[in-house]
């Protein structure tokens, strides 16, 4: 048993490779068919034969300039948001919670659409700021008598991140009247500028983040048993969540200031990998980071290949993780208690 | 005698509401100690504050000569051990998993071998080394609170504060409990602990403090804390006492009618 699961977590080392491989070769371009790619390969490998043709510097932008920045994104923003998930479920000791469902998400969408239309603040900084705040107030609004209760975490959530969502499409609105694609691009959440640029901007927070929360991974543990009994044995409640908190909003508020809101993504990953691998966050982390990104990247894959036009990702995993999300809330037996 | 615990003039009140006032008791180490009172007499809050996790208004509270307020949090976690009343799992943590965390004052990030040879031996110690790879939260009520107790002697403490450790187990289960707690008493270990049961408490314990009138007391040197005149004044009701093994076992009084 426990050696089926480490056999199991070396696959998910190796996971990414081949994903990675294939997605360099996925894409609605013609010119990129898999045929031309190997030409390339094979120019490239042999500049003796130098055929500096349109078609394979085309080739060469398409893989390097396009695909590959789009590839490294999903790929962080999908382990970013698994990651962050998984520490804010241990955090609110809260199994049904993620950056979607706390509002988090919506919150950073706001605040960087809001950053872009004013020029003010960086587009980051206030992503994160605005993601820190919808939590906080979907946090507060729940607390009651000192105590929180599961059901009642989510509710506030949905409503703080009905409210973000609203004032995003009217920044959107003001700014730009003729552009709803802009607000698609935040609410339903995509990769369709991705770009070296863009991965620039979001990938040090992300990092960040996810770096303190795979150090924290065992202190998760402690934490996820409860208040008195992680200050009792020596860690200081308070303290830890904060850290963990503010670790968790900034890698999935980077994430979402570049791919906009991908629903329940953060929920779906975690549990996923607790089925697997059990609740110890020491493995935990790193699978969520691994799987995260992954699927993520098969799921972008599918998203600008299955049909003439892209689908906006998070249409996918919002189809996807909604009924998985109901059938949590049915099976668990936590409800309006504690 | 080294006090293992000391109150001075310990002092506590949910805003306007006293619930301690002035509690001065002192818990001797390698002894089973039991703070017997009524229900919402302010037991539980008494424990919560001697373990640091509500502040007192006032007094000081002493552990081995250290003023707790001195200690740092990882410190506390070495001097004593706290396990409140009722503990709900969230996450389906193995066993071990949940006992490991009780090194979390020792750890820095990650528990090493040590760390885990130190869970497997307070398994032992708790005599439920075979529910190591079980799923805590799928575990009977009994079982669970020996996991949690296994969980706080991982810890290494000096003193055990235990909050009603044996309610929600059957009789059986209650004596089990007891009985490994006295002998970790014979391990060097000081155990508090609150409990409902007055016969329970005698059978086991070696020292007994009762909670009346928002304070900590113990009978005068003319009563025993098993006699029949001195529970009438704690539960404010009259009882029949029977000798037992040089203490004394308390009955209702039986009323007429009630009984045949």
């Amino acid at each position: 048993m426990v050696t089926d699961k480490r056999n199991l977590a070396g696959v998910v080392y190796f996971l990414p490779v081949p994903v990675i491989m294939l997605s360099l070769l996925t894409g609605p371009s013609d010119t990129a068919s898999i045929q031309n790619i190997i030409h390339y390969f094979y120019h490239y490998l042999k500049p003796e034969v130098h055929n500096e043709s349109s078609e394979i510097l085309t080739i060469g932008s398409i893989l390097w300039d396009v695909r590959l920045p789009r590839i490294l994104l999903a790929f962080m923003v999908g382990g970013a948001l698994s990651v962050s998930g998984s520490g804010l479920q241990a955090v609110f000791r809260n199994p049904l919670v993620s950056p979607y469902v706390l509002g988090l998400s919506s919150g950073a969408a706001f605040g960087a659409a809001f950053a872009l239309a004013l020029g003010i603040l960086p587009v980051q900084v206030s992503a994160f700021l605005f993601g820190l705040l919808a939590v906080l107030i979907s946090y507060s609004a729940a607390l009651k008598h000192q105590n929180i209760s599961i059901v009642s975490l989510i509710l506030s959530g949905v409503i703080v991140s009905g409210i973000f969502t609203a004032l995003l499409t009217l920044v959107q609105f003001l700014s730009d009247p003729f552009r709803l694609q802009s607000i698609v691009h935040w609410t339903m959440g995509n990769f369709h500028h991705a770009g070296w640029n863009m991965l620039s901007s979001a990938i040090l927070p992300m990092v960040a983040g996810i770096f303190i929360l795979m150090l924290y991974r065992w202190r998760l543990n402690v934490i996820a048993l409860g208040d008195d009994e992680a200050r009792s044995s020596g860690i200081h409640p308070v303290r830890e969540k904060i850290i963990i908190l503010a670790a968790a909003t900034l890698a999935s508020s980077a994430a979402v200031s570049v791919a906009g809101i991908i629903g329940l993504y953060g929920l779906i990953i975690p549990h996923m990998v607790r089925m697997v691998f059990g609740p110890d966050h020491r493995r935990g982390m790193m699978m969520n980071f691994l799987i995260g990104g992954t699927f993520l990247l098969i799921i972008d894959d599918i998203s600008r290949t299955v049909a003439g036009f892209e689908i906006p990702i998070g249409v996918i995993t919002m189809l996807i993780g909604a009924p998985f999300f109901l059938f949590l809330l049915k099976k668990s037996n936590i409800g309006w208690e504690q | 005698m080294i006090q293992a615990a000391q109150l001075t003039d310990v002092c506590f009140s949910y805003g306007k509401q006293e619930i301690l006032v002035n509690v001065n008791a002192s818990f001797d180490d390698s002894k089973f100690t039991v703070i017997i009172g009524k229900n919402g007499s302010g037991k539980s809050t008494l424990l919560r504050v001697i373990a640091g996790l509500l502040i007192p208004g006032n007094g000081l509270i002493h552990f081995f000569g250290k003023n707790l307020r001195d200690l740092s949090l990882s410190e506390r976690a070495k001097t004593f051990g706290y396990l409140g009343q009722k503990h709900k799992a969230v996450f389906p943590f193995r066993v071990w998993q949940v006992v490991l965390t009780g090194r979390a004052g020792y750890v820095n990030y990650l528990p090493g071998k040590n760390d885990m040879e130190i869970a497997h031996k307070s398994l032992e110690r708790m005599k439920i080394l075979h529910l190591k790879d079980r799923n805590y939260s799928e575990l009977s009520g009994g079982e669970q609170q020996l996991v949690m107790i296994a969980r706080v002697l991982a810890q290494e403490p000096k003193i055990l504060l235990l909050d009603e450790p044996s309610t929600h187990l059957d009789f059986s289960n209650q004596i089990r409990l007891m009985e490994l707690l006295k002998s970790l008493t014979h391990e060097n270990l000081a155990i508090v602990a609150v409990m409902h049961d007055p016969n329970l408490a005698f059978w086991f314990g070696d020292a007994f403090w009762f909670m009346r009138n928002k304070t900590l007391e113990q009978p005068g040197s003319d009563l025993k804390p098993w006699s029949a005149d001195y529970l009438r004044t704690i539960y404010e009701q009259e009882f029949n006492t029977i000798p037992f093994e040089g203490k004394a076992m308390i009955t209702p009084l039986m009323k007429k009618g009630l009984t045949q």
